[in-house]
């Protein structure tokens, strides 16, 4: 069932300090993670943000090296918004909003060093190629940080194939991809001229501007702000310290997933 | 990788994974697994995990594709790139999920009742997020469950299994390794009421006999299917009728009894 | 007794004239998912779509204002519309409008008349199957519901409920529940309750 609520009536309420669903202004809705979900992928893992869900899958297979950096494996993040996540979701090639949330997504993490891509080599002219595929199922807001606790559970939970005579193996006995960090983020919007975190699918449909912080335990990893509305310099900094302290009970949820 | 040993895919009459010929893998259903869709369902088979999805009926768009007289159904099949346990998929439509897509949307073009509605459209979206053999058969059996769970008027529930040939054993629900070595495989659809094959496609070498076994076998396992789709269904509201099976229950007079909200 | 049937279920052996049902080779079937009555040889739809006839009352959207025509947006396969010549209002897309079912032409497009500008409140999404539920006998329950919560509210028979003002919260669950509990006894005690205990 949807809900649908009209502009004004989301302004008023934030006026009066409230949102639609009992929320405070810099509430999470519950946060669920999964890992595991699909065994076959070296990496999976789902997260439910309220009714927002995406699935992340992870594959490793035998590349080659960038130019510019011959020692090192490489990172490849996708994003697809399913057109079962929504009716407003089309079929056909990928759309600027899907491009965008993989790029935030992938900048996150390769910006806090999630993989580490050194140790991806294999021999001259062969790196690791790791996918990160982000699948949006249903959508009720609030991608970026669905997405990047996703993509950064399935990493951080995936298996390391091995490259022995020329063939993948991908079953048995298997190490970890190697990982050096934990990354996630938290994405604030602005209407009505008050800040909210974690907008649901119907605040998106009337926010002025959004911005997505991503953090590691101590420092700002990627940044994106989007749509027509503007922060001021006083805003971008009170959210940094929000997405900071915020991150802690991300990274906890992510550690308690994969057994940390 | 090295694929060029061909396994035993039959020792004593049992198959690889311990089943006999006559066995379907471990099946669930689940349905209304998804908010925004009119109707879903997951459906996990062996180690096929598939979601489908249904919108609509909705004003058919671009316009040109709508019919006056009838519902068009629109169906797309997709795989997802890291649903197989080998290398990373290529994103985007390739010639098997579209012919897929074409047969899948055929069979519910016959039990669909689309007179209902004129120049509308039906979407059914099914995605595979992990694959090992049979993807289209469980993708058919969750768009089925999909669709009845959405409230569209239908005349049946259609099901699907695909069926193989192991050297000269007829065997059911082919997995994914069986399929690469099989000496046959037939993907059947069929709607259990009207006992009719909505879906046959075939490739590989049978004997008459042997495609006739193969279609019995398939009416034979709609009796296993057929109800998890029904059992799956009508589980949501069995568990709410359960809640209040005795009538009214009396009035709770302590407020800690109140339920926790439900998200709105 | 009332059982809970499914898409192709068989109703009855022999051919009956039921709302929902079709008939096959001298049997009757249900189309939808739904509740049967077999002694009162009724289906009560539990998922179902609306299907519009003359007289109904609906909530919808201005979806575009045209120079002689209003596109309403029913959230439904059927698209609305409204003359220019039909109404004083001064009606502009995004506007949510409440109106009556006056006609459906061929092309099953709902010509509709009467429309009301419902201003600021919100819209909740119910299943058209479950309306009937939602406005009670004689629209007991739904008059209940209004009394009880202060909160103004205006059901379409296409799934659309508006609402403003009052205790717009309780009011929003209690017709969630409705809508999640229709199909179950005793459910007009426990709205009864739940709104004693919202109060």
């Amino acid at each position: 069932m949807k809900t649908t609520i009209t502009g004004e009536y989301i302004k008023e309420m934030l006026s009066k300090g409230l949102r639609e669903d009992g929320r405070k202004f810099f509430d999470y809705r519950p946060i669920s993670i999964t890992k595991g979900n699909l065994p076959q992928a070296e990496g999976s893992a789902e997260v439910n943000i309220g009714n927002t869900k995406v699935i992340a899958g992870v594959k490793v297979s035998v590349g080659s090296p960038m130019p510019d950096k011959p020692d090192e494996g490489n990172l490849i993040t996708g994003a697809e918004l399913l057109p079962l996540a929504s009716e407003e979701f089309d079929i056909g090639p990928p759309s600027p909003e899907a491009i965008e949330l993989a790029r935030v997504v992938d900048r996150g993490i390769r910006a806090a060093g999630v993989i580490d891509l050194k140790k991806l080599f294999i021999e001259e002219e062969k790196v690791w190629d790791t996918f990160v595929d982000i699948y949006v199922l249903n959508y009720d807001g609030n991608l970026f940080d669905a997405s990047t606790l996703a993509a950064t559970t399935a990493l951080l939970s995936a298996r390391m194939p091995r490259y022995e005579n020329e063939e993948v193996i991908r079953e048995g006995n298997l190490g970890k991809l190697p990982t050096a960090n934990i990354v996630t983020s938290s994405t604030f919007a602005t209407m009505a001229n008050k800040l909210i975190l974690d907008p649901s699918g119907n605040e998106e449909l009337f926010m002025d501007a959004r911005i997505t912080i991503a953090t590691d335990e101590s420092n700002v990893r990627a940044m994106q702000k989007g749509l027509s509305g503007g922060f001021t310099a006083n805003e971008v900094e009170q959210l940094i310290d929000l997405a900071i302290e915020k991150s802690k009970n991300l990274r906890q949820e992510i550690k308690k997933t994969i057994g940390e | 990788m090295a694929k060029s040993e061909k396994p035993e895919l039959m020792v004593n009459g049992k198959r690889l994974d311990g089943r006999m010929s006559g066995d379907l893998r471990h099946v669930r259903i689940e349905s209304g697994v998804l908010k925004n869709a009119a109707g879903s369902a997951y459906v996990e088979w062996g180690n096929n995990k598939i979601l489908a999805a249904v919108y609509g009926p909705r004003e058919a768009l671009p316009k040109h594709t709508s019919d006056p007289e009838k519902a068009v159904i629109k169906c797309r099949y997709q795989m997802a790139p890291f649903s197989s346990l080998e290398e990373h998929g290529r994103t985007g439509p390739n010639r098997r999920a579209i012919e897929i897509s074409k047969v899948t949307k055929e069979v519910f073009e016959n039990v669909i009742i689309r007179e209902n509605f004129p120049g509308s459209e039906i979407s059914i979206f099914v995605e595979v997020l992990q694959s090992d053999g049979g993807t289209r058969a469980a993708g058919i059996t969750a768009a089925a469950v999909a669709l009845a769970g959405s409230g569209i008027p239908m005349t049946d529930i259609p099901y699907a299994v695909s069926i193989g040939k192991i050297g000269e054993h007829i065997v059911i629900d082919l997995n994914k390794i069986e399929d690469n070595y099989s000496d046959a495989d037939v993907p059947i659809a069929i709607s259990p009421r009207q006992d009719k094959i909505l879906l046959l496609q075939m490739d590989g070498n049978m004997s008459k006999e042997e495609v006739s076994k193969a279609l019995s076998m398939a009416k034979e396992s709609g009796k296993i299917i057929t109800k998890l789709q029904t059992d799956a269904l009508k589980a949501p509201y069995l568990k709410i009728s359960e809640k209040y099976k005795n009538g009214a229950p009396s009035m709770p007079q302590q407020p800690q009894e109140q339920q926790p909200q439900q998200p709105k | 007794m009332q059982r809970i049937v499914v898409p192709g279920e068989k109703l009855e052996d022999k051919p009956l004239r039921i709302d929902e049902a079709f008939i096959d080779n001298g049997k009757t079937y249900s189309t939808i998912m739904s509740m049967y009555d077999d002694e009162k040889k009724v289906l009560i739809p539990l998922e179902g779509l609306w299907y519009p006839r003359s007289g109904d009352s609906v909530v919808g959207v201005v979806q575009e204002d045209k120079f002689n025509v209003l596109i309403i947006d029913l959230d439904s396969p059927y698209r609305g519309l409204i003359f220019a010549k039909d109404t004083n209002e001064d009606l502009v897309s995004g506007d949510i409008i409440e109106a009556t079912v006056k006609e459906l032409d061929k092309t099953k497009t709902v010509i509709l008349g009467r429309p009301r500008k419902l201003a600021g409140g919100k819209i909740l999404y119910v299943k058209p199957s479950k309306v009937g539920r939602i406005l009670g006998k004689g629209n007991s329950m739904i008059k209940q519901l209004s009394a009880d919560t202060q909160t103004y509210v205006v059901v379409g028979m296409n799934g659309l409920v508006w609402m403003k003002g009052g205790k717009i919260d309780l009011c929003t669950e209690a017709i969630v529940m409705i809508q999640q509990e229709a199909h179950t006894s005793g459910l007009t005690d426990r709205v009864k309750n739940l709104l004693e205990m919202g109060k």
